[in-house]
């Protein structure tokens, strides 16, 4: 391979540099995808039922303007109010609004059915405007509907559609808005908002994610690497492989998410890995055989450090597959780039760095590290050995009831899909819906469509019972339906004390003919959004003020009980049943890319330690942090969701090299002939340093994520650290232990670096690089 | 401008052609065929009968025939031009007659894609009228209507309307409807008109095409007996409930 290099080494980096320029020029071509409802496959059964109702009524995303004031029944108020209305009605990508002013008040007054607009005039005095606030709260289609009982705020509820596109749409809002000054306090709220700041957020991010992630990289190579030369070899895989994982996505024609924004942090903190061993090793080489020629280095650097690198890039690779199994559509996106990057990055640093190495060979050589920079490290990792070596038991102890006491937490753990949760609770778009779901019922839907002959009384009166059940639900802030329409009008229809008033109809006849009164009174568009023109459908939204997951199924079983025996077809859909089926996605998936990933690094890890033992003890620190990580998560009511839900796969594919190289390390000191002590305190003394660099690099990688403008992306950055932390530990404090206390059998496996017999003097430095690669005191 | 001075002034077009749609009294049926945009039919008819004042006052007296869960169902319906219109409605399901108040000119009517404003002759002083180009010529004048303020441009439910008036007849034949974003939306055709023998017409056969839903609407006139003498006691709440 070495040859294959030498001969090679420019074309090798010229494909590179193709690859990277590239993948640069598809990179802008990229599309945001702030719907979370695209997470998950279109055709699971809530997808499916959902499009089925929205095809018949409309997408029933809606934005939601909030107006508050001290008292928002005030005669500038009401003005604004209604100018921003008449504004809004006027937009092509608005199909229905429901306000203030669109509301109507179904009246009996001698004998005369009224069906007028409650606010048919704005009232100029304090008498008049005293009425009004009266009428509102007396109309049940306008109290917590378009003005909040306190009076204090009112609400534009706008549905969209696409006939043009939403952002279109949603900048002509802005637009009114920004031109039609008042009083009021105006918040914009509703999926659609919640989009639009998910996609300008996501952009946000990454412009400012990625560059900070690049510079910590940057700097923590200077300092292990010295020269800048040394440092722009790894740092070069870093980009070309982010770059490639970054092109991938408008390659496969898929569009960044929120949680692909995690791929190229992932990529920053983990490429560079390989390419610092190789680079930090040839440093070492140079440094201690200056009479060996370039070529001869980089050959043996090749044959001595290609298989560790392997093994290691493998592991990673395995444990980012995990995500495959996820069925969360951008978890199993990050799973393919993150794994096409990794993979790619393994193959660069193993020809391109030593191509590069041999164009630039001898500038490489930096001078040895001095021991200052050491003996930190050297004295905390002897104390540690000491503490292992005399006390393997009582360590194991100690490390087995943290880990019970911290995987109890596991029984917290909660599950979130909300995506008002993204935002802090200071974002106008989090206030907006905490606002919404506090005074207005709630921004967030379950639909339900009824299909059959919906004047028939047995099917309405159906309607009317689930209608008034689901609305004593806990979570559930309002319920419309077309049987309240039928209720009210009976109300204006009948007088209180005759047979039928604020009841459904005995005969299909008179539900036909009440429709048609209304037809002609009122607007058949005023319930276009509860049944259809042939009264062959009928629509029952719930909105949601609670909408957390146990909430949402909660309401979804309940209403599976009301709807047994129901006289007509039912369908369940809407965003929030679809985010119940997500949570139920990520529990699945979780599950599944765990065991995968545990798998597959179990038998890796066979195969590295060339025992099942072996495999089984390498894989207790990963147990051990998953345990941690979902305890810890639970203690602290982090919730797991589309981005937290990816953390223990990568965790897995990262944090188990730290348990390999221990063990490789470990195996190689009891190979040459020392002790278990002695073996404990070699492999603690030298590749500890290394394990506990490269960690820290990895979680300065992750670490700036807690910058990031979303919660959960945030929360992530936080779990990194605390799970490299696990994995950190469980390499060098519980595998010594264990190792220590327990003696496995499989410990003197064979590494795989045979004498080839054609060079003597390459066969002496690879035994020492061998070893050094595992006990490195100058590399990450 | 030269062409646009010798041109009649447009509200003055507009105004003659009104006049000429306005009928005094009439009875006929009418099917409303209202087609989906899949295709899918759904059809009404009813009977009406209608009377007209010489104050512009008209009253209209309809009963529903089919579809068959609203046969029976009876309206009386008074036009005021310069105030909201009365509605009476008769459910005999109910056995209930109530009274229904509405002003919105824009709303649809039975569901249809025409609106009330449609089915009855307009309110000349909602509106500004002015020639497009091209008017005058093939026989056509091309008139541009824009209600006068934004409570009538609520009212009506758009923002202009284009008529396409024959010259010789003075008899509308096409108008085409403009939303708040001055997009076309809403075309109405008419297809066959029904001379009168005061020299007026009565259109007797339109048809509207929603351009946003797809969906068509036509509205054909039957049975068309004018100038029968109806008594003012046929238009009361009393003859509704018969």
């Amino acid at each position: 391979m070495a040859d294959f290099i030498f001969r090679y080494r420019w074309i090798i980096i010229l494909l590179c540099l193709l690859t990277g320029v590239g993948s640069a020029l598809i990179i802008p071509k990229t599309k945001i995808d702030p719907e979370m409802r695209n997470y998950v496959p279109q055709s699971i059964e809530s997808r499916v039922e959902t499009d089925k109702i929205e095809s018949e009524f409309g997408v029933q995303d809606i934005v939601v303007i909030l107006f508050s004031d001290t008292c928002i029944i005030g005669t500038n108020n009401l003005n604004q109010i209604k100018d921003i209305d008449r504004s809004i009605s006027r937009i092509n990508g608005v199909s229905s609004r429901i306000s203030p002013f669109t509301v109507k008040s179904i009246m009996s007054e001698e004998g005369m059915m009224t069906v007028d607009p409650l606010i048919r005039q704005i009232p100029s005095d304090t008498a008049g405007l005293a009425k009004l606030g009266k009428d509102i709260l007396e109309n049940r289609f306008a109290r917590d509907i378009v003005v909040s009982s306190d009076l204090t705020t009112a609400s534009i509820t706008a549905t969209i559609n696409s006939s043009v596109t939403e952002k279109e749409t949603l900048q002509k809002i802005d637009s009114v808005i920004n031109s039609t000054p008042g009083r009021a306090k105006i918040i914009k709220g509703g999926l659609p908002y919640i989009r639009q700041s998910l996609a300008k957020d996501v952009s946000k991010d990454a412009v400012m994610l990625i560059p900070a992630a690049l510079l910590i990289m940057l700097l923590i190579l200077k300092v292990n690497l010295g020269s800048w030369r040394s440092v722009m070899m790894p740092f070069s895989v870093v980009i070309l492989t982010t770059a490639f994982s970054m092109a991938l996505i408008p390659l496969t024609g898929w569009k960044m998410s929120i949680i692909t924004l995690l791929v190229p942090v992932i990529l920053i903190a983990v490429a560079n890995n390989y390419g610092i061993y190789l680079v930090a090793r040839f440093q070492e080489l140079s440094y201690r055989h200056k009479e060996a020629s370039k070529k001869e280095l980089i050959t043996i650097l090749i044959r001595s450090l290609n298989m560790p690198i392997l093994f290691s890039g493998l592991t990673t690779v395995a444990g980012i597959l995990g995500l495959l199994t996820h069925s969360i559509i951008p978890a199993k996106q990050v799973g393919v780039l993150a794994a096409a990057g990794v993979s790619l990055a393994l193959f660069m640093s193993l020809m391109l760095i030593p191509a590069l190495i041999f164009v630039n060979g001898t500038d490489l050589i930096t001078k040895k590290p001095g021991k200052d920079k050491t003996m930190l490290f050297d004295k905390v990792l002897t104390r540690l050995s000491k503490l292992i070596i005399n006390n393997p038991g009582k360590i194991l102890l100690v490390s087995a009831t943290a880990i019970i006491i911290f995987s109890t937490g596991i029984g917290f753990l909660r599950i979130n899909t909300n995506q008002e949760n993204y935002f802090s609770s200071k974002h106008p778009v989090r206030q907006a819906s905490e606002l919404i779901n506090s005074k207005f019922g709630g921004s967030q839907t379950i639909s339900l469509m009824i299909t059959g002959d919906i004047k028939d009384p047995e099917i309405m009166k159906g309607i009317d019972v689930l209608t008034t059940r689901i609305e004593q639900e806990k979570g559930v802030g309002s319920v419309f339906s077309i049987s309240q329409v039928v209720r009210e009008m009976s109300k204006a229809i009948y007088t209180s004390t005759e047979y039928g008033y604020d009841q459904i109809p005995e005969t299909r006849e008179a539900i036909a003919q009440m429709f048609e009164l209304y037809n002609m009174s009122g607007s058949p568009d005023d319930f276009k959004q509860l049944t259809d023109l042939d009264n062959t459908k009928a629509h029952i939204l719930i909105r949601l003020s609670d909408p957390e997951i146990e909430i949402i199924r909660s309401v979804k079983t309940r209403i599976s009980e009301l709807t047994v025996n129901f006289p007509a077809e039912v369908s369940i859909g809407g965003y929030a049943i679809i985010m119940a089926d997500f949570a139920e996605s990520i529990i699945k998936g979780q599950i599944s890319s765990l065991l995968f990933a545990i798998i597959t690094v179990l038998l890796l890890l066979t195969i590295i330690f060339r025992s099942v033992k072996g495999g089984l003890i390498g894989s207790i620190p990963l147990v051990a942090s998953i345990l941690i990580l979902f305890g810890f998560m639970g203690y602290t009511k982090i919730a797991l969701d589309a981005a937290t839900a990816l953390l223990s796969s990568i965790m897995i594919g990262v944090g188990v090299d730290f348990t390999i190289q221990y063990i490789w390390c470990f195996n190689l000191q009891i190979r040459s002939g020392l002790s278990y002590p002695e073996a404990t305190a070699a492999s603690m003394k030298t590749i500890g340093r290394s394990i506990i660099i490269n960690a820290l690099s990895v979680m300065a990688g992750f670490g700036v994520l807690v910058f990031s403008g979303f919660t959960s992306i945030r929360f992530f950055g936080y779990l990194v650290l605390i799970s490299m932390g696990s994995c950190l530990v469980g390499a060098l404090v519980i595998i010594p232990a264990f190792l220590m206390k327990y003696r496995p059998g499989f410990i003197g496996f064979e590494t795989g670096n045979k004498k080839t017999g054609k060079n003597e003097k390459e066969n002496s430095i690879i035994r020492v690089t061998t070893a050094a690669f595992a006990g490195s005191s100058s590399t990450a | 401008m030269q062409a646009a001075a010798q041109q009649p002034d447009a509200g003055q077009i507009m105004s003659k052609s009104r006049d000429l749609s306005i009928t005094g009294s009439l009875s006929a049926n009418i099917n409303l065929t209202i087609t989906e945009k899949g295709g899918a039919i759904r059809n009404r008819t009813i009977a009406m009968t209608t009377k007209s004042y010489t104050d512009g006052l008209e009253k209209r007296f309809i009963r529903f025939i089919e579809p068959a869960d609203v046969r029976g169902t009876a309206m009386l319906v008074v036009d005021n031009k310069n105030m909201a219109d009365e509605m009476w409605i008769y459910l005999p399901a109910l056995k209930k007659t109530r009274r229904i108040v509405t002003s919105e000119k824009g709303k649809s009517f039975m569901s249809s894609e025409f609106s009330n404003a449609d089915m009855s002759s307009p309110t000349l002083s909602d509106f500004v009228n002015r020639h497009l180009n091209k008017s005058g010529i093939n026989n056509q004048w091309i008139i541009e209507s824009v209600p006068v303020n934004e409570d009538k441009a609520d009212e009506y439910g758009y923002s202009r309307k284009i008529s396409y008036i024959s010259i010789d007849k003075n008899q509308v034949q096409k108008m085409e409807f403009y939303n708040f974003d001055n997009e076309l939306f809403k075309i109405i055709e008419i297809k066959s008109i029904f001379p009168l023998s005061d020299g007026k017409y009565l259109v007797k056969n339109m048809v509207a095409n929603n351009l946003n839903t797809n969906r068509k609407s036509e509205i054909l006139f039957s049975n068309i007996d004018e100038g029968i003498k109806v008594d003012d006691s046929y238009f009361t709440i009393q003859n509704l409930e018969r």
